[in-house]
């Protein structure tokens, strides 16, 4: 059985930064998913690793998880990490749990390219 | 949050709804009960942001209880809610003994960061919540008002 909005990522590159775009659910069952993705990622090296989240419905406690571990391995590797954020729920609770002052989140990938 | 669980019947003066959704405690079935929360939050006449807010909560909760115990359970969600515009949801996770895990997704490990984001969201979100244990039996429940003013003006 699957979801009722499946979760998928597509990755793209350009020289020094990776582009992680999620779609659908980010929950407990996609979760795992979406850190091995972000891993490899982190893992490549890129200066800049923007997630896209902006076709991104649902966000739970375990997909932020993901987020704050992947920025802090970003951080240790001296990589930067940035969110695109359109979905004004996800733009509420970044501000509830106060992520808002962790991310660097912006409204468009080109934004977070010159951010 | 360290406030006494309510009995499923206190939700309030007035008629009760009740709706109970049972299911294995699978990651992959959660969906099933925020969509029936965002259900029932809908027909408690709760806003839109309330019941975005409402499904979040519900899967923090679930995710709660399914991370308190490894293997085959069983997921009880009881919503009662009243004309005033008062909703509890009841979580019950119980052992399924005989019955194997294989084939189901359990829940990952909770994360220490992921605990303290799920509680921090819960206490945004919601009015109330709390979680006991008794036995092999863990419970987690969460209260909502909604904040749909129009039913104070009737």
């Amino acid at each position: 059985m699957t979801s009722d909005a499946q979760f998928e990522m597509t990755r793209t590159h350009q020289p020094g930064v990776s582009v992680l775009q999620a779609r659908g659910e980010i929950d407990v069952a996609s979760a795992p998913e979406f850190h091995a993705s972000l891993a490899q990622l982190i893992g490549e090296g890129p200066e800049i690793l923007i997630v896209d989240m902006s076709e991104v419905s649902f966000i739970d406690s375990t997909g932020l998880g993901v987020l704050v571990s992947a920025e802090k391995e970003s951080r240790g590797a001296g990589h930067e990490l940035r969110l695109v954020v359109t979905q004004p729920p996800i733009t509420r609770l970044l501000a509830l749990t106060g992520l808002d002052e962790v991310f660097t989140v912006v409204s468009s990938t080109q934004d977070a390219v010159n951010a | 949050m360290t406030s006494a669980m309510p009995a499923p019947d206190t939700v309030g003066a007035g008629s009760l709804r009740r709706v109970e959704l049972s299911l294995a405690a699978d990651a992959q079935m959660l969906f099933l009960a925020r969509m029936t929360g965002a259900a029932v939050a809908a027909r408690a006449d709760f806003e839109y942001e309330q019941v975005e807010d409402l499904r979040l909560a519900i899967d923090e909760l679930c995710i709660g209880l399914m991370s308190a115990r490894p293997g085959a359970a069983r997921l009880t969600l009881l919503f009662v809610w009243d004309d005033q515009g008062t909703l509890d949801v009841h979580g019950t996770l119980t052992p399924e003994e005989g019955v194997s895990a294989n084939g189901r997704h359990p829940a990952p490990a909770v994360s220490g960061s992921s605990f303290e984001l799920s509680e921090r969201i819960l206490d945004a979100l919601v009015d109330d919540h709390g979680v006991e244990t008794i036995g092999e039996v863990h419970r987690a429940w969460l209260r909502m008002r909604a904040r749909n003013t129009s039913r104070d003006v009737d």
